[in-house]
């Protein structure tokens, strides 16, 4: 154990406070971050070496009903690629299974072993609430909370009709911390509802739902006003209507105006930047989109970038992975879930020899190389979507090393790039600040995390050092030294320690007035008592929410 | 263990006697006794009994400390060649996860219930998928039940009041009346008797009835039609209603065995889902087996028979506990959950078990724990896979979670030792 570290002469990557590769000592000590330390204290070296925040991964989906399900029907995959147990000083170590949706003691130890203190599962059934904590329990060394899936909730939708948006925002901050959650989660608004009455396309954001009043607009606006009321740290999730249809930029935009002036995050941003359809070929809406970002800075979004390669569709959006199914033909797994939402999987292949994937590939890094602001547009592959967590190192080097990436890109299927502003040619390469944004100060932000992200006085000492390589995907993936809350978690490379986690979660005040109006509704409808709904609450202190947070 | 009332009526319990894990069970409570299970149907009262439960620790022949039993328990364990863990009903997923962990460090193989039941369906999901939903969306979505087989009535008793076709829901707000009630009775396998379509299905003619119904759905013509002539009337019912579902009960005994009928309903339902809405949901047992599988799960990837004998886990699907017995494969067991009833002897095989009325397993070492739902808290997973809150209305022994952990910590100390 570290109770006291003073990691000396790397270069420091510090963003959030203005640091761009200075070389510096960082102090920590208890856990934290310090400004300074006695001259005895004991010392890393990290000459030569890159020092970063912990990373933080916005969007990525590790410990759900959905996600067990998913693992449940990958043993082939998983059979290919054991995870024996690391050589923990710490802690009994535990064996696993990896592939693109691996077990959860290998999920923590993988993010580890690639600098990653925090992650956030972003869709989380408010019934399953249960089992994700559970599975984030056996989920070692990182940090983690997740999303709760409010935006085909039966309860919500009602109150959205029957313009009770109060209640609306009453219930939205019963339920968070009922489930232990963290921010709230608006997959296809009205979609997933409509799927399991047999309407299987949302054509607009203003189609009506079959219930007065109801428009995936009016969903969007009253979880993201109920957000907003409530200061939640993160602001509404949005992953759009329309996920993976040629045409459907124009949806993306529309809800991104429809919510103009409010804070919002919108998720995967990627799956949903396609030009084309009604006849037209698929082509890149990525510039449109891109330029409506940069031009708005209440929006927020993650890139959701495709990696060529493996994956695994998992989603909420159970109508998208119906059409995945009907037009690959591959294993398909639908779970309607009790008046809440719902859960699709298929597992899937970017290949690069596919116009479509490799459309989507282009799609991604050109939504990463337009961004003007990368605070505001941050990483992730929606892991397991478009590709496993495990490609970011391979991804950051997408991003840093033009020359590799003009590479890759001359493998790739060229049938829907014309006009593509990739293929056109984009110089751009991340520098490693930039990175250090969109993978840890970003996120961080975005978050509402004051004390992750940074490295200043004060914050939690999530630390990752990496020593240099001329392949930045070689850097990425193999950090020196990972420290944890103080601990050192990666140690010459190596998984040594496996140190408690935090459960980041809130629990925001609301009028008990909902609870009558809620519990006549569980009397009718629900399959479990109200008693009975609530998660026992995290041991954890809930992140604070509202003005003062 | 301590906290827990004695006496007065204890709300919402949730019942573990089958899967539909009722959560609406009052218990009252007199002198630390059940003196009723209210609102639970006869299988629930008898699940739940009068929460009297044997409480002693045994070593061989004698009643020992708890810790020297743990002690006694690890070095059998320990020293073992190969050990088979398997996973017993009425423990909570707690349990089950320390149960997993005492089997990656034993580099053990662990099994539970589901091999030697629901097999079939575990592999048929992994090639093919599944279309499910849960309790809840069936109760209050489904306009069309088609009982496979199956009359919930024997044994999932309130499957029909509390999930369908009884209750009224959201888009079936006439209950019974709402819903069109299907039976498809599979040779003696009968459905429901008030059914308002009935359609009979000769036992060895299942799987043709089934890929008569996916062809007639796919809109090609047939030579001939297994059965009475209903199954045709029956592509029209359910392609004419909203919301189907097709329930089957996935454990052995209710229907005549088939191995393959998994994959065809699930086949048959994902077909169905090209012109409406319609899922297929296994009928599962109680005592938290659904539980196991989701521990397994998440923590090996696998849901059933994992062998860790290379240091990671490894799917094992034709080498489950039984087998592995039968072939003398393994020299010791540890069975956690309730001994009696595990489908293998443990003859001539060193063993341990920790559980429910562990004593009177004829085992070399015992720790009796309290029931999952009875004596303890913790979750467990309804037949749907949603994870439910237990309670502990009466106190008992040892609870089965700490139990399990302080062994797995004697072991991980031991193994940790040596290394
Ligand atoms: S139906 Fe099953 S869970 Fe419900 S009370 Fe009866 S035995 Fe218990
Ligand atoms: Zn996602």
């Amino acid at each position: 154990m570290t109770d006291r570290l003073r990691i000396t002469g790397g270069a420091v990557y510090d963003p959030a406070n203005g640091v761009d590769g200075d070389v510096r000592d960082v102090c920590v000590e208890d856990g934290r971050i310090v400004s300074s330390l006695p001259g005895d204290a004991p010392r890393l070296d990290a000459h030569g070496m890159v020092v970063m925040p912990g990373g933080i991964d916005i969007h990525a989906h590790i410990a759900s009903s959905s996600v067990n399900q998913a693992r449940r029907i990958l043993s082939d995959e998983r059979t290919a690629d054991p995870a024996s147990p690391p050589a923990l000083l710490d802690a009994i170590a535990r064996s696993g299974s990896g592939g693109t949706v691996p077990t959860t003691f290998t999920t923590g130890y993988r993010y580890a072993g690639l600098g990653y203190t925090t992650v956030f599962d972003a869709a989380v059934a408010p019934v399953g609430a249960r089992d994700t904590h559970a599975q984030l329990d056996d989920t070692p060394i990182i940090d983690a909370g997740f999303y709760v899936l409010m935006g085909n909730d039966a309860y919500l939708l009602e109150q959205v009709a029957a313009g009770e948006r109060d209640r609306a925002r009453d219930y939205a901050a019963w339920l968070l911390g009922a489930t232990g959650a963290y921010a709230i989660k608006c997959v296809n608004p009205g979609g997933i509802e409509s799927w399991k009455r047999n309407v299987r396309a949302v054509r607009s954001i203003d189609d009506a739902l079959g219930m007065q009043g109801v428009t995936p607009r009016a969903i969007m606006e009253t979880l993201a006003d109920a957000a907003n009321a409530l200061a939640l740290p993160h602001p509404v999730h949005i992953h759009c209507n329309n996920l993976g249809v040629a045409g459907n930029v124009t949806t993306t935009l529309d809800s991104m105006g429809a919510l103009s002036g409010r804070r919002a995050h919108f998720t995967h941003v990627q799956f949903h930047a396609y030009a084309g359809g009604n006849g037209k070929p698929w082509a890149s809406g990525a510039k449109a989109l891109i330029a409506y970002i940069n031009a708005h800075p209440e929006v927020t979004a993650d890139v959701g970038q495709v990696m060529l390669g493996p994956a695994t569709t998992v989603t909420a959006d159970g109508a998208v992975e119906y059409l995945l199914h009907a037009s690959s033909g591959r294993r398909w797994v639908n779970v309607d879930v009790e008046l809440e939402t719902g859960c699709g999987i298929v597992p899937y292949e970017y290949r690069d020899a596919a116009a479509v994937a490799s459309l989507q590939w282009v799609v991604g890094l050109e939504l990463f190389l337009l961004s003007a602001d990368p605070w505001r547009v941050v990483l992730s592959t929606d892991h397991p979507n478009g590709g496993a967590f495990t490609s970011y190192p391979e991804l950051i080097r997408l991003l840093m090393d033009r020359a590799y990436r003009d590479e890759r890109l001359r493998g790739v299927n060229h049938k829907l790039l014309a006009g593509s502003a990739l293929a056109d040619g984009l110089a751009r390469e991340y520098t490693l600040r930039e990175i250090a944004i969109i993978t840890r100060a970003g996120p961080a932000r975005l978050l509402g995390l004051a004390d992750k992200g940074h490295l200043g006085a004060g914050a939690a000492a999530d630390i990752t050092i990496y020593a240099r390589d001329a392949d930045v995907a070689v850097m990425f993936a193999t950090p020196r030294y990972v420290i944890k809350a103080g601990v050192l978690v990666v140690e010459e490379g190596q998984l040594r320690r496996a140190p408690p986690t935090r459960r980041l979660h809130v629990r925001p005040a609301y009028d008990d007035a909902v609870m009558r109006d809620l519990s006549a509704w569980f009397d009718r409808y629900a399959t479990i008592a109200l008693a009975n709904y609530p998660v026992s609450p995290p041991r954890d202190a809930p992140v604070p929410v509202g003005a003062g947070a | 263990m301590s906290q827990m009332p004695v006496g007065g009526l204890v709300e919402h319990v949730t019942c573990l006697g089958c899967g539909c894990s009722c959560d609406d069970i009052a218990v009252a409570v007199r002198d630390g006794r059940i003196a009723e299970a209210r609102g639970a149907c006869a299988l629930g009262v008898s699940w739940f009994g009068d929460g009297r439960v044997p409480a002693i620790a045994r070593a061989r022949e004698s009643t020992v400390t708890l810790d020297a039993a743990l002690d006694a328990a690890a070095t059998i364990l320990d020293q073992a060649r190969r050990v088979l863990v398997f996973l017993a009903l009425d423990v909570s997923c707690e349990t089950q996860r320390a149960a997993v962990e005492v089997a990656d460090t034993l580099h053990a193989v662990i099994d539970g219930v589901s091999s030697s039941t629901v097999a079939a369906a575990v592999l048929a999901a992994q090639r093919r998928g599944r279309v499910s939903a849960t309790l809840g969306e069936i109760r209050n979505r489904a306009d069309c039940v088609v009982f496979w087989g199956t009359d919930p009535a024997a044994r999932y008793p309130r499957y029909s009041s509390r999930y369908a076709p009884e209750p009224a829901g959201l888009f079936v707000p006439d209950g019974r009346r709402s819903r069109r009630l299907v039976s498809v009775d599979v040779g003696d396998a009968r459905g429901p008797a008030d059914a308002d379509t009935r359609i009979r299905v000769r036992a060895d003619q299942e799987l043709d009835a089934i890929a008569a119904l996916r062809v007639m759905l796919a809109g090609r013509s047939l030579g001939s039609v297994p059965g009475d002539g209903g199954l045709a009337e029956l592509v029209r019912t359910l392609t004419a209603s909203h919301y189907v579902v097709i329930v089957y009960d996935a454990e052995p005994g209710g229907l005549p065995p088939e191995p393959a009928r998994a994959e065809s309903l699930t086949a048959l339902g994902q077909q169905l889902n090209a012109v409406t809405r319609a899922c297929v949901t296994p009928l599962r047992a109680g005592g938290n087996r659904v539980g196991a599988e989701s521990v397994l799960t998440w923590q090996t990837g696998y849901p059933m028979t994992v062998d860790f004998s290379r240091g990671h886990p490894r799917f094992r699907p034709d080498d489950g506990a039984r087998a592995l017995v039968a072939a003398g494969a393994v020299d010791a067991v540890l069975v956690v959950g309730r001994a009696l009833g595990i489908p293998f002897a443990l003859d001539g095989l060193r063993s341990v078990a920790i559980g429910p009325a562990a004593s009177e397993a004829p085992c070399e070492v015992a720790v009796d724990t309290g029931v999952a739902g009875i004596h303890e808290g913790g979750t467990a997973f309804r037949m749907d896979d949603v994870p439910l809150p237990l309670r502990a209305p009466v106190p008992g022994p040892p609870v089965a979670a700490d139990v399990v952990r302080s062994l797995a910590q004697r072991i991980g100390t031991r193994r940790t030792r040596r290394s």
